[in-house]
Order: C-alpha cells, then structure tokens, then sequence
C-alpha cells in the first residue's frame, strides 16, 4: 500500500479519470457561467460584454427582489440549522440508545429523503389546499375554524408554509449521518461513564455530542448550503409566488433565464449562489474550529 | 466470484457498444434528413418539415397526410422530423441562426417569429397566396403572422377565448348566463352568496390571469389600440387599459375567485370546475378537452361555451376575442426549391387545420365545411359558432405577443392587480415604463 501512494505515476493514473470528470462537469461550467454573467445575452443571439454590470443590477437599485430572495434564503438557512439539525439530533440520539424498534423508526424517518421531491410538493400542496386540504380540515374538526388559511396563496403565509416541507424532509437524512456517528462511538466509553454514575443526559451532552463534533459539523454545512441553493420543493409548491413572497435566488435564477430569457443576469445570481456556498462553507469551518481526532 | 467478474465484463461491454450503436444511427438520421435537401437531383426534390406531433393521434394523422401528398406528387417529397414541443423552440431558434433551417417549419405566430422574420430568413408570401388561399381560410388567419404589412407565414391552428359556463348551476339558482360586465358582477354575487365559487382561477401559472386582464383589456380597448399598443405606438397608460385594470379589481372586490386562488395551479382550477364546483371558468379553446374528454370530468355535457360579456361604454366590439391564428409554417429564405416548398406548405396547413379541428387538438384557421362535423366534440363546435364565428377580430394572448422579458413583466403586474398590491393606474403606468419604455 505504502508503496503505491508513493508512486506518483499510480496516483495520477487513479485520480486522473475522476479529475476529468470533475473538471467537464463541474469546474469548467462554472467558468462558463461566470463568463456569461459578464454579457447581455439572450441566450439566443450575440451577447454584448458589459463587465460586471449585471453584479451591479443585483444590488444596487435591484427592482426584482433579489436582495429579498437572498434574506428568504437566509432565513431558511437559520431554521434549518436551529429547528431541523436539533430535532434530527434529538432522534438520532434516542435511536442510537438501542430502544425496542430502531431498525423500524430509523426507517421511517428516513422515508421522506428517499421520496421524490415532486411527490412531496404534490403531497404538501393537497395538505395546504384551501378547499379540501387537509391542515384546514383539521384545523375546521378541532375548533380553530379562524386558524385556517390559504397556506401557499397568501403573501404572508407561502415563505413559512413553503419551508416546512423542506425541513421535514432532511430530518431523516441528517439524523441518518448522526446516528452511525453516534453508533460508531465504542461502548465501553459508555460503560466506564455508567460505572461513575452519569445519568443519560449527562452521557449525551458529556460523550455522544462532542464526540459527534465532525459529523455535525458536516451536516451544519449541508443544511446551510441546501438553505442557499433550495429550489425543487419551493419550484413545485409556489414557483416562487404569490407575488414572489416565498422567492428565493435560484428560482429567481430560474425565472430569469428560461422566462425572461436574461442569460447573462441569471448566470451572474448562479456564481453569487456559488460564491455564497463556498463563503458558508469556509465560515462553519472556522466556527467550529480544527477536527479533533479521538 | 472470478466467473462472476467476467460475466459482468460481458455484459458491460455489451452495454457500452449497444449505446454506442444507439448513438450512431440516432445521429446518421439527422444526417440524412439534413442532407437531403442538397442531394435532391434536379427531377427529384426532396423537402423538410419539422414538426413538433409528438403525441398521437396527431402523429400518425400528420404521417398520413404526408404520405398522401408524396403519392400524389412522386418528384416533390416531403420528409419530416419530429420533435418534442419545448426541445424544438430552441432546435429551431438555433438552425434558424445558424441559416440550417429546413425548407418548411412550424413556428409560432406573433413574437416568437419576429426575430426570424427581422432577420430575414423567413421567405416573404404574399404574392404567393392571392391563388385563392386566402379565401380558404378564415377571416383575420394571417393577421398575426403579418409583420410590418406583409405575410410571412400560413397559419393552421388558432386560439380563442372561451367563458365556460357550468349550466347546471346557472338553472338551479335561476342566473341569467350575462352578457353584460353589470350582468357578470350580479351573477358573481349571486354564486358567491350561495356559497359557490364563481370563478375557477388558478393564478399560480400567473398566466390563466393574464388571460382575464388582456380579454377585459380587449373589450375596453377593442383590437386597434391594443395591437397598436403592444407594438409599441401608442402608451399604456391610456384610460381603457387603467379602466380594465379597474374592472378586473371590481371583479375580485366582488369575490369571483376562491380564497386561495393565487396559490392554486391552473390544473387545480381545471378540476374544480370539473367536479362542478365552480360556476364558470374562463380561459382558452384549448380547455375544453379537460372539461368535455376527461373521464373524470363530472361537467360533461353540462357545459356552455360563450363569448366574455360586453363592457358598457368599452370601445371594444362585443364579437372580438383573445386569440386568432396560433401554430403556423414558415419557408425558409435560404431553400432551394421555393416555389414548391410553398406549395407543399399551403398543402400541409389545409390538412393540419382539419387534422386538429377533428381530433379536438385547436381550432381552425381554414374554413371546415369539409369537416365531419358529427366527429367533432360539441364543445369545439360550440366555441367555433358562439366565439369565433362572425367575430371582427382578435388579439393574441399578451404573453405571446411580448415574448420573455416583457411577457414575463406582463404577467407579474397583473398578478400583482389580482392581489391588490398595485391600482390601476400604477399598473397601466408600470406597463408602459418597463415594456414601451425600455
């Protein structure tokens, strides 16, 4: 083994055909976006180069509601790192403790990250529906009559109706990447912890958390790089609307290249989205301070 | 497990020249079809059309009036290639850039050809249709593909707009079906206090909206000032198009949509009315198959199709409507053998018309009395007598006269109308700044 990774000539050879995968599908059209992003193009004709005009249009005087997309995003970002990863931890936890059925919840849980995001739009539009859904309905049987509300066509309610689904959905996914981390911690750190009289609480917040820091670190990344470029679930439940309430920058992204057919601003918002993920990233990296090995 | 290995070897390999292969014939066929316009040999000519019959039945009837033409003309053949809806609007868009069109092709009237038709690579027809053509075809079916006073294509299918009104409804709460805005503000009242839902609108697609706005522009208006308004030679900030914005605004005040309509899908809207739930349902020609053909539609046979009533005091005739000539052919500039390219496209527009009248696909641009009319759905036939028949005149929906970025500012102002968010006069204001204005 040693002798291979010292073998330059092996090393290229492995690492050579996935580079070039990487390269075609990955590097190389985000330079082109970012090439775009510096045109007035239609997509369709001639583009003219206007430098970094289109940078300018988001921000300054922006009449689209970029800069509002952005905060939604931001917003998402937030709820999902204090509502959605608490919760997943929480699950992952009680899992990990061997209580009776944990194949069968575990499971159950992760159901949702293995369904079609357009199945989950549908399902989340006919609970949301105003007429025969299924949130009014019940809202209707239990008394609250004045709770009840037209989920996704209501300006004031579609951002927050919108988001729901999205944080339920990855529940299971990250309690799945907590859940081995905490399964992979060796017992007789837990034995030794019982023997000295820790209660479960204890244990949880003294041994299973922090030795779960790498993995939550990568799953405090994921939720706020999925919050910065979501687009599926928001595309089929509003498309953005009503009235943009619940846009946020790769819908708008969406809209404005194969709708308005604006190539070059659109490709702008697609390297801001870029830029901003890898910002994130470097961010919670930082925050969480260098991987300790245990 | 080594057997195993080389089993899967096998098979992989398999897999890699299969799709392999799949990839070479796939790609000499658009060879051949690309090369058969330049190796036509001066007897023989051989013509492309592309087309976007996808679906069937309409992709065999079109096989089969193909085929009838090239029995009928042995030295000019007519050879299609077929392309799905959405992937062919920017198949075209690029041959035509890149001067690769085929000899006849199927475009879109209005704003989507304009660039073709300003770039100069669409052939000029107006000296070839004064053979009695023209008299084939309905009242105004070239209106829409007439750039700058000339003709540039022949169009076969149209658009109309349609009010749907459920029947059944109307009988049991004794509601006259209007024929006047007053007329239509009562009947919405008269639902709304009943508990029934007036309207089905699903404004989520913000262009079932738009379709409300530019029909109640139209009858404010009337089709002059609107087409003059949308090529730009006259403002939108004139008082029919703030007087329209008004009515739409009295209509929603009145309570003709659901709660939630500006969060439901038009196919939301669609099945609401289906399940005959809805009063009346406004929109396109194109509507009906849902509310006539659908086996779950519970409306059938209960349905009237009428004109959108007529506004008090609006310049508009009372006849026009949202609509005329949608699908056309255009010959390209560059084909070599013009004259019978025309020829063949008057041929196939006749044919298309009938074709899609018949299988209830659109509505048509030539005249029908050649039609079955015993095959045709009772619905198609009471939009073609009750709308469009003896109509004096049209305006293409507005989303497809502007095309992209002004289309796309259209429907988000009316959008923002249906929610109350801007006034009328803003509206007419704003349209004018970010569409004329530009």
């Amino acid at each position: 083994m040693e002798k291979i990774l010292s073998d330059k000539k092996a090393i290229f050879l492995f690492v050579f055909p996935a580079f070039l995968v990487f390269l075609v599908i990955v590097l190389l059209p985000i330079f082109f976006s970012f090439y775009y992003s510096l045109l007035k193009w239609d997509g369709f004709s001639k583009g003219v180069f206007i430098g970094l005009q289109n940078y300018k249009n988001l921000f300054i005087n922006n009449t689209d509601g970029f800069i509002i997309s952005v905060k939604n995003s931001f917003i998402l970002a937030v709820l999902s790192v204090f509502i959605q990863l608490p919760i997943s931890l929480l699950l992952a936890l009680i899992l990990s403790r061997g209580i009776k059925g944990e194949k069968f919840y575990r499971t159950v849980y992760f159901i949702p990250v293995i369904l079609s995001t357009v199945v989950i739009g549908q399902l989340w539009m006919k609970i949301y529906n105003p007429n025969y859904g299924l949130l009014n309905f019940i809202l209707t049987k239990i008394g609250l009559q004045s709770l009840t509300n037209q989920w996704l066509g209501n300006t004031k309610t579609a951002l927050g109706a919108v988001f729901v689904p999205i944080l339920w959905q990855y529940i299971g996914y990250h309690m799945l990447l907590m859940y081995a981390s905490a399964k992979s911690i060796p017992t007789d750190i837990y034995e030794a912890a019982k023997i000295d009289g820790a209660t479960e609480s204890q244990i949880a917040f003294r041994i299973t958390i922090p030795l779960m820091k790498p993995i939550l670190k990568v799953c405090v990344i994921f939720a706020v790089i999925g919050s910065f470029k979501a687009f599926d679930l928001i595309y089929v439940l509003t498309n953005g609307g009503p009235l943009h309430a619940s846009e946020v920058p790769s819908t708008l992204m969406y809209n404005m290249i194969f709708f308005r057919y604006q190539y070059g601003y659109g490709s702008a918002m697609a390297i801001f989205i870029i830029l901003e993920s890898l910002i994130g990233t470097i961010i919670i990296q930082k925050l969480f301070g260098k991987d300790e090995a245990y | 497990m080594k057997r195993f290995k080389k089993v899967m070897l096998v098979v992989l390999s398999l897999l890699l020249i299969l799709s392999a292969s799949a990839c070479g014939t796939s790609s000499n066929n658009s060879n051949a079809s690309n090369s058969s316009k330049s190796s036509g040999s001066s007897e023989k000519i051989t013509l492309t059309y592309w087309n976007i019959f996808t679906g069937e039945p309409a992709k065999t009837k079109v096989k089969e009036i193909i085929d009838q033409w090239n029995k009928e003309n042995p030295n000019v053949q007519i050879v299609e290639s077929v392309t799905e809806n959405d992937a062919y609007k920017t198949k075209i868009k690029t041959a035509i850039a890149a001067n690769e069109a085929p000899d006849i092709f199927q475009t879109w009237a209005g704003g989507f050809s304009q660039p073709f038709v300003e770039a100069g690579k669409v052939l000029q027809l107006d000296s070839y249709l004064n053979d009695g053509t023209k008299d084939q075809m309905l009242p105004g079916a070239l209106d829409n593909v007439t750039y700058d006073g000339k003709i540039y294509g022949i169009t076969y299918d149209q658009q109309a707009s349609v009010l749907y009104v459920n029947k059944e409804l109307f009988d049991k709460y004794n509601v006259k079906i209007p024929t006047t805005f007053s007329e239509l503000i009562d009947a919405i009242k008269t639902f709304k206090s009943k508990g029934i839902t007036p309207f089905a609108l699903g404004e989520k697609d913000e262009w079932p909206g738009m379709w409300y706005y530019d029909m109640i522009a139209l009858r404010e208006g009337g089709v002059q000032l609107t087409r003059d308004a949308l090529n730009g030679k006259t403002s939108f900030d004139n008082q029919a198009f703030i007087d329209a914005a008004q009515k739409l605004q009295e209509m929603v005040d009145a309570g003709a949509f659901d709660p939630g309509f500006m969060g439901l899908t038009r196919d939301e809207a669609t099945a609401e009315f289906n399940q005959g739930k809805a009063a009346m349902y406004f929109g396109g020609n194109f509507d009906a198959a849902a509310f006539d053909s659908d086996p779950s539609s519970l409306v059938k046979g209960k349905i009237e199709a009428v004109r959108f009533p007529s506004i008090e005091g609006g310049k508009g005739d009372p006849t026009e409507y949202i609509g005329g000539g949608a699908g056309a052919l255009m010959v390209s500039a560059n084909s070599k053998h013009k004259d019978e390219a025309v020829k063949a496209a008057k041929y196939l527009a006749k044919h298309l018309s009938d074709m899609e009248y018949l299988i209830g696909a659109g509505l048509p641009m030539f005249k029908y009395d050649n039609v079955d009319q015993s095959q045709v759905s009772q619905l198609q036939i009471q939009i073609m007598n009750n709308v469009v028949a003896n109509a004096k005149g049209n305006v293409p929906a507005w989303d497809l006269y502007l095309m992209g970025d002004d289309a796309q500012t259209h429907k988000d102002l009316v959008a923002q109308l249906f929610a109350k968010q801007i006034t009328p006069q803003e509206f007419a204001k704003q349209m004018q700044q970010k569409v004329n204005g530009k």
